[in-house]
């Protein structure tokens, strides 16, 4: 008994270096998508262009959709709404938007104000082209945080049934649409979509 | 040419390493006198080659050669000569060969001064310092070759050094750091020699002790540094934050620490035999993991090196076959060592006893802390992180039994102790503390506070006890003048260690619990008021530096009644060539606070965002971790490491 108490070290660094081992293979950086699989989270939120409508999740069942996080603030996030504005008109990709309003610090004199913020957003849609269904305005963050949301831009693929199915952090390029998102949306789609 | 003459000379160092991990080694087994001999010159070759190869690279960097890679990555002509010098130790490929340079000196070094040791046991522990260099010289010279050149189409400027190493905390921080990891590749490596031969009597104890120290000194330092660095350089005020990477090097400081003790347990009592060799072995693992932590890319940390699984894997390999090694033979020797000293409850061994279990928890909280998330991943459990609140609550907890056992330790005799001796000075002990603590919340006119109370308390306790034990140890010398010169400089030093653990504690509790922060919007001639100091931005002007531009701000502190206290430069640097901003932070440094603004973002309408910070004894924290390094100095002077053993001269007559 005492002799394999010895080996009791041995042991634990072997089961540890198997960890690292694993570890070196993967990107610390990468998240797990910890929503997948998981329904929307309840949130009853306004719209950004038109306040006295509210979104719920079971209003946004019934087809999937890709729910975009984003803000004007973001260069990324404009970026890609080009490409965003393609997939809805050549693939029928219905396309929410997710606003991330950034806290705003009163002592720096910055206060919410809608209207400005509308008109922010209506001049960049219409520079970068607008891939939007309709955009849910996040502003005290709730639903981005019980989403997991890192940063953005950020994407999830929600299937008709309101259960996430992909989560994408990071912009949507051609390629990423391709090899990451393009089949998981057109599997839940039905594969309808050409 | 220099380059390849430096690494022609790694080359010949790999040789010299080669020939030292084994003819030695074999040596020991077969007798054979000269193999043995052969151990000490080839140490010293193996140096002076090393350091031929880290003055070559020096050599490229001082001269702007950006015909190689390192030089041109790391480097530009617009640093200052000092920083191109730094700059060596700037990137992964640089540190690396200064971690096999000052591995290759720790082990000239215990060829130099090993005179007092036994011909066999030198050229075990020589054989064994090869055998790690063999593999650290080898993954330089293989892995990551700082030599690599940009032929034939070199760039004429190289893309600068990370202007977060642009600092004279740069200098320094690295060596210490490293001579600190792997300066307990010496205490491993008489660990595993003292395992092959099979003896463990105190000797090998008391060989082991100063090189521990010396190692350990250069590791508080070299953690000291990083964290006043961090204080002064990240421009947040903060001064620990538990990144995976100074877990990497707090691990091997605890597992010193605990060592240290236990090392003082063998040789004086001859028991904790198995547990001093397993810490041995334990604090040089935890560097090599640290090592691989930081070069890997398994973890995310601001101070990691680019990844590259391959080298990784290399490292990993290594840990295998070292740290792996080292164990198994640990397993298959050790379990026939028994310990014949008998001690009671009460007693000094006990009390050290009490000092590793808690040093050693206190490393698994972090080890697990670190390691846990990229379990946690690797099991498919998804991404999680551990951060400061678990780690502050855990040390909170540890040390407050930590203190309360250090305290009344030193005090406690070898073998068993009558409780009824010490009653009337821990009870003198205790009210002084309290006196102390108490006083100076007073004195700070704030009594509410628990955890600046808690630790008021507990480093009074710590300090006052040890300068009373102190004062009670001369005495027993006949007189106080006599004692003084009498007490043996290990003991002074336990002391001085103690009082630097005393007033660390007092730094961190004071500084967490009562330090005050504001963000403000600043416009010239604005003031704002922070703990009493009034802070007046009177300027901001464009800087222009050599290798980077942005803006400076003057202001005038004063106190609330008006009398003038200092003036404050605070800078906010853009780096031309990486494009990268920097703070560098205005510091008024006092015993008892610090004075810190750093400076923002511009802001619309000519204002500025200013960030200010009063810390109450900050600087203590650092003046306790100077404290602990100067007792190990101390400890380390002692005339009785410098003595040689008996068989040691008997095995050279």
């Amino acid at each position: 008994m005492r002799k394999v108490l010895f080996y009791v070290p041995l042991v634990l660094f072997l089961g540890l270096s198997l960890f690292l081992l694993s570890g070196l293979f993967s990107d610390p950086r990468e998240r797990d998508a910890v929503m997948v699989g998981k329904p929307l989270p309840a949130f009853s939120l306004p719209d950004l262009m038109n306040p006295a409508q509210t979104w719920t999740p079971d209003a946004l069942k019934g087809q999937p959709f890709l729910l975009n996080v984003w803000g004007v603030w973001c260069p990324t996030c404009n970026a890609e709404l080009g490409y965003m504005t393609q997939l809805r008109n050549e693939q029928g990709v219905r396309i929410i938007g997710l606003y991330y309003v950034l806290p705003e610090d009163p002592m720096f004199g910055q206060v919410f104000n809608l209207p400005v913020l509308q008109a922010e957003v209506a001049t960049k849609l219409q520079q970068f082209g607008d891939p939007y269904q309709f955009n849910i305005l996040d502003q005290q963050r709730r639903l981005s945080l019980d989403l997991g949301v890192s940063g953005a831009p950020e994407h999830f693929i929600v299937d008709a049934e309101g259960i996430v199915r992909a989560h994408h952090i990071g912009d949507i390029n051609p390629q990423v649409w391709r090899t990451k998102l393009a089949a998981v949306y057109q599997q839940f789609a039905g594969g309808s979509q050409p | 040419m220099i380059p390849e003459l430096g690494q022609l000379a790694l080359t010949f160092a790999l040789a010299f390493s080669i020939i030292l991990g084994i003819v030695p080694l074999l040596g020991s087994f077969t007798a054979n006198e000269r193999a043995l001999l052969v151990a000490k010159p080839l140490a010293s070759a193996m140096f002076v080659f090393t350091l031929i190869a880290f003055c070559a690279l020096s050599w490229a960097f001082y001269h702007d050669d950006f015909t190689v890679l390192n030089v041109a990555n790391n480097s530009s002509s617009l640093l200052p000569w000092y920083f191109k010098l730094t700059a060596v130790w700037g990137s992964h490929e640089g540190s690396m060969l200064m971690w096999v340079m000052i591995l290759a000196l720790w082990t000239a070094a215990v060829g130099f001064y090993s005179k007092g040791l036994p011909l066999l046991m030198q050229g075990r522990i020589l054989g064994v310092m090869g055998l790690i260099n063999i593999g650290f010289i080898a993954f330089s010279l293989f892995m990551s070759n700082p030599f690599e050149r940009t032929l034939p189409f070199f760039p004429v400027e190289g893309s600068d050094l990370n202007p977060l190493l642009q600092d004279y905390g740069m200098i320094i921080h690295p060596p210490l750091l490293y001579m600190g990891y792997v300066g307990f590749a010496v205490s491993f490596a008489f660990a595993i020699a003292a395992l092959i031969g099979g003896k463990f009597d105190s000797t090998w104890a008391r060989w082991a002790r100063p090189w521990t120290l010396a190692a350990w000194l250069f590791l508080t330092l070299g953690i000291m540094l990083g964290s006043w660095w961090a204080y002064k350089e990240l421009g947040w005020g903060g001064w620990w934050f538990w990144d995976p990477v100074e877990n990497a090097s707090f691990m091997p400081w605890l597992v010193g620490t605990a060592l240290i003790h236990s090392l003082a347990v063998t040789e004086k009592r001859g028991t904790f035999k198995s547990w001093t060799v397993l810490l041995a072995l334990g604090a040089f693992s935890l560097s090599l993991l640290g090592a691989f932590l930081v070069r890997s890319g398994v973890l995310v940390s601001v101070h990691s090196f680019a990844a590259d699984p391959e080298r990784g894997v290399f490292l990993l390999i290594f840990l295998l076959i070292v740290i792996g090694g080292s164990l198994l033979l640990y397993a298959s020797r050790m379990h026939s060592v028994r310990s014949q000293a008998r001690y009671e409850i009460f007693s000094r061994e006990v009390m050290l006893w009490g000092n590793n279990v808690f040093l050693l928890t206190a490393t698994l909280v972090v080890l697990l802390g670190t390691l846990f998330p990229l379990v946690h991943k690797e099991l498919g459990l998804g991404s999680i992180s551990i951060g400061e609140p678990f780690f502050n609550q855990m040390f909170y907890y540890l040390n407050i039994p930590f203190a309360l056992l250090l305290g009344l330790g030193p005090w406690v005799r070898w073998k068993q102790q009558k409780a009824a001796p010490l009653l009337k000075p821990m009870a003198l002990v205790a009210v002084f503390s309290l006196v102390v603590a108490l006083g100076t919340m007073a004195a700070t006119q704030s009594i509410t506070a628990n955890l600046a109370l808690l630790g008021l308390l507990l480093g009074a306790w710590v300090g006052v006890s040890a300068l009373m034990e102190v004062y009670q140890r001369l005495q027993q010398f006949g007189s106080l003048s006599q004692g003084v010169a009498k007490l043996q400089a290990s003991h002074y030093g336990m002391t001085i260690a103690h009082i630097g653990f005393a007033v660390m504690i007092v730094g961190i509790a004071m500084t967490l619990t009562y330090s005050e922060e504001r963000d403000v919007r600043m416009e010239i001639g604005d003031r704002v008021v922070l703990a009493g100091y009034e802070f007046e931005l009177q300027d901001v002007y464009k800087l222009n530096g050599p290798n980077y531009g942005g803006e400076a701000a003057e202001l005038d502190v004063r106190r609330i009644d008006g009398t003038y206290v200092t003036h404050l430069h605070a800078e906010k640097r853009e780096y031309t060539i990486q494009r990268m901003m920097m703070t560098e932070a205005a510091i008024h440094a006092r015993l008892s606070r610090d004075l810190y603004v750093s400076l923002g973002e511009a802001l619309p309408g000519n204002a500025w965002a200013i960030r200010v910070y009063v810390k109450p004894f900050v600087r203590w924290i650092w003046l306790g971790g100077l404290l602990m390094s100067l007792g190990a100095l101390i400890a380390l002077l002692d005339k009785r490491y410098r003595r040689k053993s008996p068989n040691a001269e008997a095995a050279h007559a």
